[in-house]
């Protein structure tokens, strides 16, 4: 019934039909022009039906976008990269991609627009700690506190991010922009985010009066697209930079780490991290939060609903209100591409970066303290995705050399690492 | 917020941020470390000597894991206790038969003794 009462007026029906009810019809011909009337009606109706479908407001960008979203979906459910944030950000992306017609409140762009108030959360950097807060919940830094050397490997990594932010400015990107698209090298997703929003968020003015660009779609994208081909960018560069003899190593077993420590960890990383960089505050005080909540045995229920449900939910709609503002007029640009090209080149940098200094750091060790150089590619944050794949390629060199437990010391490392970093770049640039 | 650096080119703010940036990052990262590595244990022992008396050794109470006790067992025991859980509960085809039930004959409800039934 709602079908038809929308349809009605659209298609120009209504009135006509009722000025033919109401009308005194004596002849045959006032019959033929009512008829006519009718026609033209309705067909002027379909004509703005038309108007207002996809179909006509469809450009090339549009349909580019919307097989990349299924490129994306495609990738998360056949391959199975990083499924849980390519399925929403593909969806999100044809969503973003359906044309409209503006001034609807459709849009994700649109002001009151629905979804405009799920990318709220997005635009001010809430999502991202809400998302660090489950990952701390869900993280168990035993191999770091065990090992605190391999700290020392996140921070290489993240060579990559400010590699990365100079080769943005060399590109023409202002400082701001640049800041935001060098974290991609910290692959680390919601640091992107949260750095881009407030940086390169479109609203804010520098102190030569331009506007910097909205940049929080392609930054994302490029940052999650890579996350997800970590076990594809990063294999190749370690056969290339870590020889067969050094990925045969085999690393002392880390120790048992005991429940006190890990939870003093928490607390104290929180205050020496912050004190040295504040402006990372709502990243990593939500990600020693989440932790804590975990290692201090007393607060399980909010530990399970931090690393569960919560950050399910947020998942959900970062993904989609990330993925729906890849709007085809917005971010089909010579920007985007650029970005896609320098994110690239950071994940190279960071990778590199990581298994450089961990061949570096094994010319100070003892033989048999010795480590395995693969781990430091786990630098780049990628939780857990590096670390798998650094346990991959030991176990290609050597089917009996288990690396998993020694490359999640570096990966956490290279989460608090990118955080850091984040904070840093905001706090010159902010 | 930062901001000395407004007046200068954005490669040369770009060279400092970058050179800047890498020290603080790693100065942080290294104070973790050596807190860890050295500041920890110490901080046990102080809390250990607070709680429990001065007469302790520090080669008593200082922070050591059991040394046979490796991570490698550790993960051996979380991966079987994983697959119990996993595995416990009992696997079913998942293939739908539909039985013919089949009633034992009782007068009471055949037709031929109905009340109007005409023979």
């Amino acid at each position: 019934m709602s079908v038809l009462i929308f349809i009605k007026p659209v298609l120009g029906l209504g009135a006509n039909i009722n000025s033919v009810d109401n009308a005194t019809v004596s002849t045959a011909q006032v019959d033929i022009s009512e008829d006519e009337n009718v026609f033209e009606g309705a067909f002027k109706g379909i004509e703005k039906f038309y108007n207002y479908t996809g179909f006509a407001n469809a450009t090339s960008g549009h349909i580019v976008m919307i097989f990349i979203g299924i490129i994306f979906i495609y990738l998360g459910i056949k391959y199975d990269y990083e499924p849980l944030l390519l399925i929403p950000i593909g969806i999100g992306v044809i969503i973003g991609n359906i044309p409209f017609v503006a001034g609807n409140q459709t849009g994700i762009y649109e002001t009151g627009s629905v979804l405009n108030y799920l990318y709220f959360g997005v635009v001010k950097g809430i999502y991202p700690p809400l998302i660090f807060l489950g990952i701390g919940a869900m993280t168990d830094f035993s191999s770091l506190i065990a090992n605190p050397k391999l700290m020392l490997l996140g921070g290489a990594a993240q060579i990559g991010v400010f590699a990365t932010f100079l080769g943005a400015l060399y590109l023409g990107f202002n400082l701001p922009e640049a800041g935001a698209i060098g974290i991609i090298g910290g692959a680390d997703g919601p640091t992107a985010i949260f750095l881009s929003s407030k940086l390169a968020n479109g609203v804010n003015v520098l102190a030569d009066g331009t506007t910097v660009k909205n940049l929080i779609g392609p930054i994302a994208i490029a940052a999650y697209s890579y996350m997800a081909l970590v076990p594809v960018i990063q294999p190749p560069l370690m056969r290339l930079l870590v020889s067969k003899k050094d990925r045969k190593i085999k690393m002392k077993p880390p120790r048992a780490v005991t429940q006190k420590e890990k939870m003093i960890f928490p607390v104290v990383a929180l205050i020496l991290t912050l004190f040295i960089s504040p402006s990372a505050l709502p990243l990593l005080g939500m990600l020693f939060f989440g932790n804590l909540l975990k290692e201090s045995g007393r607060t399980e229920r909010l530990a399970e609903t931090a690393r569960t449900k919560l950050i399910d939910i947020v998942t959900i709609l970062l993904g989609v209100t990330v993925g729906a503002s890849t709007q085809a007029d917005i971010f089909i640009t010579k920007d985007s591409m650029l970005i896609f090209g320098l994110g690239a080149i950071s994940f190279v940098i960071a990778t590199m970066g990581g298994l450089l200094f961990a061949k570096f750091m094994n010319l100070f060790l003892k033989e048999e303290n010795k480590i395995n150089p693969l781990i430091g590619a786990a630098g780049v944050s990628a939780v857990p995705d590096s670390a798998r794949v650094v346990h991959t390629e030991g176990l290609k060199s050597d089917p009996s050399n288990y690396l998993l437990m020694h490359a999640m010391a570096p990966n956490v490392s290279g989460v608090i690492g990118s955080a850091i970093a984040a904070g840093i770049i905001l706090s010159f640039l902010g | 917020m930062i901001n000395i650096l407004l007046t200068t080119d954005p490669i040369s703010e770009g060279y400092v941020i970058l050179i800047t940036g890498l020290l603080i990052v790693f100065g942080a990262l290294v104070t973790l470390a050596l807190f860890f590595n050295y500041g920890l244990p110490v901080m046990l022992y102080l809390y250990k000597i607070i709680t429990k008396g001065k007469d302790k050794k520090i080669s008593e109470i200082a922070v050591k894991g059991d040394e046979d006790f490796t991570g490698e067992i550790s993960a051996v025991i979380g991966a079987s206790i994983h697959m119990y859980f996993n595995e416990q509960h009992d696997h079913e085809s998942g293939i739908l038969t539909i039985k013919q039930v089949k009633k034992t004959y009782s007068p009471w409800s055949s037709k031929i003794y109905g009340v109007q039934n005409k023979l």
